[in-house]
């Protein structure tokens, strides 16, 4: 919450249109507000500052991502809301602490951000600095060597998103170098010898 | 803290500046100073061994207080080659007293591991050890060689080189010790010895400290110095 005590939200919607509206439906409500609006999870990197929650459609993350969001974010405590314009499986929704509806009227929005609040407060966390599945999978194909390309390709995400769950792990492991990475996977046996 | 408020001065005794900072030991190591000097004031020792005497203060600053950035303004070109040599000096250091002292700890400490991860960190520890030892010698080889030539009175051809290349290929050697502390520190496991482990990471954290140190020196003396005198050259 910032000094006003307002929930921070970050918005990442690739709609003008639709980031326009749900902007004006937030900022009038006296308990949030929106600082900063993304139309590419890819520029997630540039906010600054805190936020409480993130509101992302998830048509802007490549499949493979949808069913590890939180990680996608960098295991951020935020909470997590999708905007949806169309209807999606269950096991991406689960993912998030709520979901708001294109058609959603304003009182409905705002009570599910409280929600996701709500929700999100009564989850457990990880331990932050605890590899997802998907990183420990990542940090694998690094220490095998291979390039951001080949590695986006094999996990068909985007090198954006290679590019931000390497930046992850680092910040995670506290070791930056590519050898250090593979020293690192080796030891703790996420790849063997025999893939060398 | 600027220069006026430093309590080095060049009156001060020698045994006096080392009573006050033990760290400040290494550079008289690094410029060859002979123990045994006595009552000898800074200014007297840094005349017998043809230091200037400001340029040795400044570095005395720059090891005993975090906070100091250290100004230009009472340097000349004249000390430029008494930098690089300072600078010489501590590469000779770094690769005849504080590698060889991690390569043994890391060596040593990997003994005890598995085979496999024993070479990887023995080669991982000799990437490093490379990657240093280039580092060291484009800088003796091609940066330091082209500042000496701008001070030598008679001013051959420069080439194409400036000194604005060598800031922008001055590459980060500290990352990968960095990554091996790390490693040491949390990831390797609780069975290997650990009178080794803080041996070796007592080590890094010195040698690192010590080259912050350096790099300040390259940065924040030996860079704008040149660069002044490019200018002026021009």
């Amino acid at each position: 919450m910032n000094k006003e005590g307002k929930y921070r939200i970050v918005l990442i919607e690739p709609s003008e249109i639709v980031a326009t509206g749900i902007g004006a439906i937030i900022n009038k409500n006296p308990e949030f507000t929106i600082v900063q609006t993304l139309s590419n999870p890819s520029y997630f990197s540039t906010v600054n500052g805190n936020f409480d929650i993130i509101i992302i459609n998830p048509a802007v993350v490549d499949y493979n991502e949808r069913l590890d969001i939180r990680s996608y974010f960098g295991g951020t405590d935020a909470a997590i809301v999708a905007l949806t314009h169309s209807s999606y499986e269950e096991n991406v929704l689960r993912q998030y602490n709520e979901c708001i509806g294109i058609y959603d009227n304003a009182p409905r929005i705002i009570q599910k951000l409280k929600n996701a609040i709500e929700e999100n407060a009564n989850t457990p966390k990880n331990d932050l600095n605890e590899l997802s599945a998907r990183e420990r999978d990542i940090l694998a194909a690094v220490a095998k060597g291979m390039t951001n390309k080949e590695i986006a390709d094999e996990f068909n995400i985007s090198i954006y998103t290679v590019i931000s769950h390497r930046r992850n792990i680092s910040q995670k492991l506290g070791i930056n170098s590519i050898p250090g990475l593979t020293v690192y996977a080796i030891m703790n046996k996420l790849v063997d010898m025999s893939d060398f | 803290m600027n220069n006026s408020e430093t309590i080095y001065t060049r009156r001060m005794k020698v045994a006096d500046l080392i009573a006050s900072d033990g760290s400040l030991l290494s550079i008289l190591q690094r410029l060859d100073i002979k123990l045994g000097f006595g009552e000898a004031t800074v200014a007297e020792i840094c005349k017998k061994y043809n230091i200037s005497a400001e340029l040795f203060l400044i570095i005395c600053n720059i090891y005993s207080f975090r906070d100091y950035v250290p100004q230009i303004d009472t340097l000349s070109e004249n000390d430029i080659q008494s930098i690089t040599n300072y600078l010489r000096a501590s590469h000779r250091y770094y690769t005849t007293t504080c590698f060889p002292g991690i390569h043994d700890c890391v060596h040593n400490l990997v003994k005890e591991i598995d085979d496999v991860s024993r070479r990887l960190i023995d080669k991982f520890y000799d990437d490093y050890d490379n990657e240093v030892t280039n580092h060291f010698r484009y800088e003796e080889e091609i940066v330091f060689p082209y500042i000496e030539s701008l001070t030598a009175k008679d001013k051959g051809d420069n080439g194409k080189y400036n000194i604005g290349q060598f800031g922008q290929n001055h590459s980060n050697i500290n990352e990968k010790l960095n990554d091996l502390k790390n490693i040491v520190i949390k990831y390797l496991s609780e069975e290997y010895s650990s009178p080794l482990r803080f041996e070796l990471l007592n080590r890094i954290y010195n040698v690192e400290n010590d080259l912050r140190k350096h790099s300040l020196i390259e940065n924040k003396l030996l860079i704008p110095l040149v660069e002044k005198m490019e200018k002026s050259h021009e």
